[in-house]
């Protein structure tokens, strides 16, 4: 699609690029201080126990040891949700997984420290602990959270529309239960913070607090400091240097975040915590292990009447998003197809695991596996062509949704189209060799929530631009950039509206003191709201200037056509308007006055002192067009906002406010798969997503975020899961959580639909969520065309794919996957199967407390 | 994840290099290539006082035919430190042992296989999910009877140790009849590298604790069979075998006249199957043959929830890429 | 333990520091030199953002003593800018997509620097096996592929225009 902007839509470079692929770019790890001390943290061995007492004196009494810290040292409780407090720095009374904080040292050196986390002799009494979801919702006793009974965190019951109805009348009803096993988000980037206190310059004692963070969402990191600490936030600044992905595993306030801060108040000295990799994974806020039982109701035409759905999801030990995350699944059963009757019964359990929280796609994904294998299987049954059935059922926008959405843009038939056409599904379709199969399917995402987490008329984005008399832009903008490139495409929106060059534009970003409140980098809400946040500070400066700008070229500011680093007056065909303003004349001596009685001196031979010489003209540079405007206003600034269309805020029903967004993406995405029917291996060759994303701001940023989405959801549908035993990770490390190499990932042509949403910044919507989910659909799909079997629970590995397979060929069966049918799974399997074995407790190891002297007082 | 502190002892020749074993022998351990033993140390599974790093070592590396006088004699000798890269290109072993290069390449990584040696890959550390964990982990679960406990959570019950020997080159060098050159102080010994391995998942390898292995022969009989590696792992890369099958053939009129299957990472041990050449030689190659040596292989197979993917569907890997491997070399030209 | 003395050769400079004998030689490039580009995403040697040259060869710096590099030319991504610009693979990395949130990036810098050393043209399979030792999460590394392809072909024009 052509348009006539010089910046948006062109493919270009992310501005920090360069400090990317140097070295030079600064993360948090990073960074470090004079005097700086390295925090480790003490974790808990065991999934559920009362701590009966933490002695810390013999660590303390280490050389080297500046300060340890535990639960007691910042009691408050914390937590994303302001529903959901539930979570302490480091534990009070209780740990409930294997991995939960209970202390912290902070030491000169990172060996020191973990020297000191074996000296501190941790008392638990063991409460007995819950692995499966629907076992856990059973018990009453020994319960997780004392005020959460059954351990359900929460549970949804919607309806819409009238589905039993529907089910009544349906001519075919499709029903399955889906199995989903846990992934994590596994950024490159381990979770790192540095916090530092400075003392307060009229009392001597800690002051104010800076806190750097590996975060995709600082003020809600400053909100939650100031919470725990007990300081005003106004007294915490929180800065995100450069963040090494984020995917959703940072968009909460991590538990490192916070020990960091209390650590460095008890030490009196700045401190670093980096999370190992294993720690990373015990922090965890990844995609819970899902349970889906889902039906759903069809006519003979293949026109969906009543979908059904059962969801529960097995959260972990803390709240964190989950109330967020089991309303998107229900939510967003809506907003992609037409369906005029929902029910859905979702449950958040608690269970003795790190907790999940938000990942790419979040809540909707597994979910979208079902919905998306469900509805293929009814094409097959119906005869019908899984695009075709797709293509009946597709909203007719504007439209507001039987669950409340509103719907605007909505350009997924024509991405259904352009991946119909690009993968030549109508001639190849069922027509491969043996073995080889395409599958399709769709999905959808919300371009930022429209209700904020703490709810509030707040705006959500808040973006200053200030201009000076150097001709540099500075954007000031709360939003975070984690490899996104948020920084660039505020960039681009300022330099588009302005027709500056990019050059110009410098962002200052996500640091607490310098910009204006953005509540972060998640529910891909940051070219929606930010840009659009951007593109209202930069018009009001436009304004400003091209007000200036109109009196020295004798034209009305509406006509000056801003671009390529000119002003323009008019197109040059108009002529130089009639307007003459008597005071034209006298505003410039105004003007000069200023400067003249301001900066005379140093201004003597500039360029200001050379413009005021000559007389008006056709265009002007934009730094003297700027020059102009600083001298006629005395100060160059611009500030926009943008909080979401009261329209666009969803429904009235309790849990409306999760799943209302002022626009969503849509993607269509074909798989073309190979099944080794000897070995069950499962080889992707390529995949089509188009991506509606309204309009791509930069192309080639657009196509890497559909790219790295799909790809995300291929590692979710063939290789990644966190396998579980007994509540005890048992791949917490990138060798053993297989993130695919470059070996076995597809090609992936990514085709941007541009549906120009009338509400996005030039019309643009989000790019980085909305493909994920329909990977892993689409696979499923494409191993069905292929060899004709249908898997129920991802990842689809080579163990759950040749045991589908035996089974379909009726040949011997093998234990292959250790009792669960991978086409009818029933529940989640834990590693090694039923075998059920756990150990005596620790005995041995040289660091064990046991093993240490019993009086205190032994030498170290 | 720090190392625990230790004095590193960076000898420059081999003679150095066994003096140093034989003084500080019990606190000692050798550090080639690293890639196994420094993450297993910040995991704080070895905690030796002194590490011996054989880097500057320049005649441990290299690839070598062996000659008697001026005559090739058809054999090939590796020096222990020379790296899995190397290996992977050298076109003497692709030419005449191509079933060594060809498990080489399988090894994790490019990168990883510039830093890690043939000897380290031999004397590779077995593997288990409940073993290779940091402190912290494994004090989760109660450690294991492999380092600092008393149980086996692989096979609960039992006091063996089941981890699982991870090496992928041993299971070629196995059906090349590899011989190690291991020296000490005492003075050096030859063995067959079937001999090297215990069985055991603990101590897994005949390796005393002042003794080098210095070099790796192959054998001029081995010279010129077709050979094949197949590994079985997740991802296409970075992955230790979660099971591994390494096959020689020799032919002669259409006929099998040797056949040699080894396995690695189904036990505490990479194996050669026993009875295989019995079961294949003379025969002309069908798929009924390539199955029964599947079946064999399976048979020899005792994979445990040592790590990822079910023992069962590990076990079955076995045979389908046994099978595979025998009648691909016999029938493709 | 204590702190013992070594001349090592990074970037075309030596430097003389006091380290431990356990000091993994990516700690000592980012702590004791401010090197910080080569970064830690790993504890187990599986991921490869800590790459760097070791006499041309690609090595991984968590899996490496300081000590055992004594006497050997580290080059890490601080090092491979020509001339105080881009090298090619550099500016085509920002250009094509190659970088998103950029933790890895400097891993694969040195991985395809040494991959176009040794094979000036390689094909895309056998770019894929040179970078399978670095993971990347963002990527899904097809726009790596093309950023590589760029690169290879300013390098060649930028030779053309030499002769």
């Amino acid at each position: 699609m052509t348009n006539d902007y010089s910046i948006i839509g062109k493919s270009i470079a992310m501005i920090d690029a360069a400090g990317k692929t140097t070295g030079s770019g600064k993360y948090t790890d990073d960074l470090s201080l004079p005097g700086m001390l390295y925090g480790k943290i003490l974790h808990s061995p065991h999934p559920h126990a009362r701590i009966k007492s933490i002695d810390t004196s013999r660590a303390e009494r280490l050389d080297g040891v500046v300060a340890v810290i535990t639960g007691k040292d910042a009691p408050n409780p914390f937590g994303i949700l302001p529903v959901g407090h539930d979570e302490h720095a480091l534990a009070l009374e209780k740990v409930r997984y294997v991995g939960d904080n209970v202390a912290c040292v902070a030491a000169v050196s990172e060996a020191i420290a973990e020297k000191a986390l074996e000296m501190i002799a941790v008392d638990y009494e063991l409460l007995p602990a819950y692995f499966d979801p629907e076992e856990s919702m059973k018990t009453e006793t020994n319960l997780i959270h004392d005020n959460k009974p059954n351990n359900l965190e929460k549970d949804y019951h919607h309806v819409f529309g009238d589905p039993e109805k529907a089910f009544a009348e349906a001519d075919y009803i499709a029903e399955g239960r889906f199995l989903a096993n846990e992934v994590s988000h596994a950024a490159m980037e381990p979770h790192c913070t540095l916090a530092s206190f400075e003392l307060d310059p009229h009392t001597g004692t800690l002051g104010r607090l800076t806190v750097w963070s590996s975060t995709q969402v600082p003020y809600y990191l400053q909100h939650k400091l100031a919470l725990v600490l007990e300081m005003p936030m106004s007294q915490i600044r929180v800065i995100k240097p450069l963040v090494g992905g984020g995917f959703g595993g940072k968009s909460e306030v991590i538990p490192i975040e916070i020990i960091a801060g209390i650590a460095a108040r008890a030490a009196q000295k700045p401190v670093k915590i980096t999370y190992t990799r294993e720690e990373v994974f015990w922090a965890h806020r990844g995609r819970p292990r899902t349970i889906v039982d889902l039906k759903t109701a069809v006519k003979n035409d293949g026109i969906i009447t009543a979908v059904k759905a059962r969801v529960v999801q097995d959260g972990g030990a803390y709240c964190s998003y989950g109330v967020v995350t089991i309303l998107y699944s229900g939510a967003l059963l809506g907003a992609l197809y037409d369906i005029p009757n929902i029910q859905y019964d979702g449950y958040r359990v608690l269970t003795n695991k790190p907790a999940c929280g938000a990942m790419r796609g979040h809540g909707t994904v597994n979910v979208r596996f079902a919905f998306e294998s469900q509805l293929d299987e009814i094409a097959a049954k119906l005869k019908m062509d899984p695009a075709e059935i797709r293509r009946r059922n597709l909203l007719k926008p504007p439209c507001i949704t039987i669950n409340g959405l509103r719907v605007q843009s909505y350009g997924l038939p024509e991405c259904i189209d352009q991946i119909v056409t690009r993968s030549r599904w109508n001639e190849r379709k069922g027509k491969l060799p043996r073995g080889r199969g395409l599958g399709i399917a769709c999905s959808h995402y919300v371009s930022g929530a429209a209700n904020s987490i703490i709810r509030s008329d707040m705006p959500h984005s808040t973006v200053n631009i200030k201009i000076d008399r150097d001709g540099g832009v500075v954007i000031y903008t709360g939003a975070s950039d984690i490899g996104q490139g948020s920084d660039t495409m505020v960039a681009q929106v300022a330099a588009e509206t302005l027709g500056c060059t990019l050059s110009r534009v410098k962002v200052v970003a996500a640091d607490t003191d310098l910009t204006p409140i953005d509540i972060g980098s998640y529910s891909s809400r940051v070219t929606f709201m930010n840009g659009n946040a951007t593109l209202r500070a930069a018009q009001e400066v436009k304004k400003q200037i091209a007000a200036a700008a109109a009196k020295k070229m004798n034209c009305v500011p509406e006509e000056i056509l801003f671009r390529n680093d000119r002003l323009t007056c008019g197109d040059g065909s108009l002529t130089r308007p009639s307007l003459t303003r008597p005071g034209g004349a006298e505003i410039r001596s105004e003007s000069a006055t200023v400067s003249g009685r301001v900066e005379g001196q140093i201004l003597r031979g500039s360029l200001q002192q050379k413009r005021k010489e000559e007389g008006p003209k056709d265009s002007m540079t934009f730094e003297e067009a700027v020059v102009a405007a600083i001298d006629f206003h005395g100060a160059l600034s611009g500030t926009g906002s943008y909080a979401p269309p009261p329209e666009a805020r969803g429904g009235k029903h309790k849990g409306a406010g999760v799943g209302p967004s002022p626009a969503y993406s849509y993607s269509a995405q074909v798989a073309e798969v190979s099944v080794d029917e000897d070995t069950g291996q499962v080889t992707v060759h390529k995949v089509w997503a188009a991506h509606d994303c309204g309009r791509a701001l930069n192309p080639v940023s657009v196509e890497g975020q559909v790219i790295g989405s799909v790809w995300m959801g291929m590692g979710q549908a063939l290789t990644e899961e966190m396998i579980w035993k007994d509540g005890l990770l048992m791949n917490p490390g990138l060798l053993e959580y297989r993130s695919p190499s470059s070996v076995e990932s597809p090609e992936v042509e990514a085709i941007i639909v541009e549906s120009i949403d009338p509400e996005g910044p030039f019309g643009a919507k989000e790019a980085s969520e909305g493909s994920l989910a329909a990977t892993i659909p689409a696979i499923a799909n494409a191993i069905y065309d292929a060899v004709g079997i249908r898997l129920r629970e991802s990842p689809f590995t080579p163990e759950r794919v040749l045991a589908a397979l035996r089974a379909k060929r009726s040949a011997k069966p093998l234990n292959l996957t250790e009792g669960v049918d991978p086409t009818a799974p029933t529940k989640f399997r834990e590693h090694g199967g039923e075998l059920c074995f756990k150990g005596k407790g620790p005995k041995r190891h040289e660091f064990d407390p046991a093993r240490q002297p019993a009086h205190p007082g032994g030498a170290d | 994840m720090s190392l625990p502190g230790f004095k590193l002892l960076r000898p420059r020749t081999t003679a150095e290099a066994i003096a140093l074993l034989a003084q500080h022998a019990g606190n000692i351990r050798i550090l080639a290539g690293g890639t196994d033993l420094l993450p297993s140390m910040q995991q704080k599974l070895f905690a030796p006082q002194y590490l011996l790093d054989l880097r500057r070592i320049a005649e441990l590396k290299g690839i070598r035919r062996q000659r008697d006088g001026a005559v090739d004699i058809g054999a090939v000798e590796i020096g222990a430190l020379t790296a899995l890269t190397d290996i992977e290109h050298s076109d003497l072993l692709r030419r005449h042992f191509s079933v060594l290069p060809d498990a080489a390449k399988t090894i994790a990584s490019p990168v990883l296989r510039n830093m890690g040696t043939i000897g380290g890959n031999i004397c590779l550390d077995t593997r288990c999910l409940w073993y290779n964990q940091s402190l912290q982990w494994r004090k989760s679960c109660g450690f294991c009877i492999k380092k600092d406990g008393d149980l086996c959570h692989v096979a609960p019950g039992g006091t063996k140790c089941w981890a699982a020997f991870s090496g992928d080159t041993p299971a070629a060098l196995l059906c090349l009849d590899a011989e190690i050159e291991i020296a000490s102080a005492a003075g050096i010994r030859r063995v067959k590298l079937a001999e090297f391995y215990t069985g055991l998942g603990d101590n897994y390898r005949k390796l005393a604790a002042d003794e080098l292995l210095t070099r790796v022969f192959l054998p001029a009989s081995s010279a010129g069979h077709r050979g094949v590696y197949r590994k079985l792992r997740v991802r296409g890369s970075i992955d230790y075998p979660l099971a591994g099958v390494a096959v020689v053939l020799k032919q002669s009129n259409g006929h099998i006249e040797d056949v040699r299957v080894a396995l690695t990472a189904v036990n505490p041990a990479p194996v050669l199957v026993k009875g295989a050449t019995e079961l294949l030689a003379g025969r002309r190659m069908t798929e009924e043959w390539a199955e029964a040596a599947g079946v064999l292989a399976a048979q020899t197979a005792k994979p445990l929830t040592t790590s990822a993917l079910t023992p069962e569907y590990r076990r079955e890997m076995i045979r389908v890429f046994t099978k595979h491997a025998v009648f691909s070399l016999a029938t493709e030209t | 333990m204590k702190k013992e003395l070594i001349e090592l050769r990074v970037n075309g400079l030596t430097h003389e520091l006091a380290i431990e004998p356990s000091a993994l030689l990516l700690d000592v490039l980012r702590r004791d030199l401010d090197l910080t580009g080569s970064k830690r995403g790993c504890d187990d040697s599986s991921c490869g953002a800590c790459t760097v040259l070791v006499d041309g060869t690609p090595m991984l710096a968590c899996t490496l003593l300081a000590f055992s590099c004594e006497g050997q030319e580290i080059t890490t991504v601080e090092g491979i800018s020509e001339h105080g610009s881009l090298a090619a693979i550099q500016k085509a990395y920002g250009d094509w997509g190659g970088a998103q949130c950029g933790y890895c990036t400097p891993g694969f810098m040195i991985t395809v620097k040494h991959l176009l050393t040794v094979n000036p043209d390689p094909t895309e399979e056998e770019i894929r096996s040179a970078l399978s030792g670095n993971l990347c999460r963002c990527t899904g590394y097809t726009q790596m592929y093309a950023a590589i392809k760029a690169a290879i072909e300013a390098e060649k024009k930028g030779m053309a225009t030499l002769k």
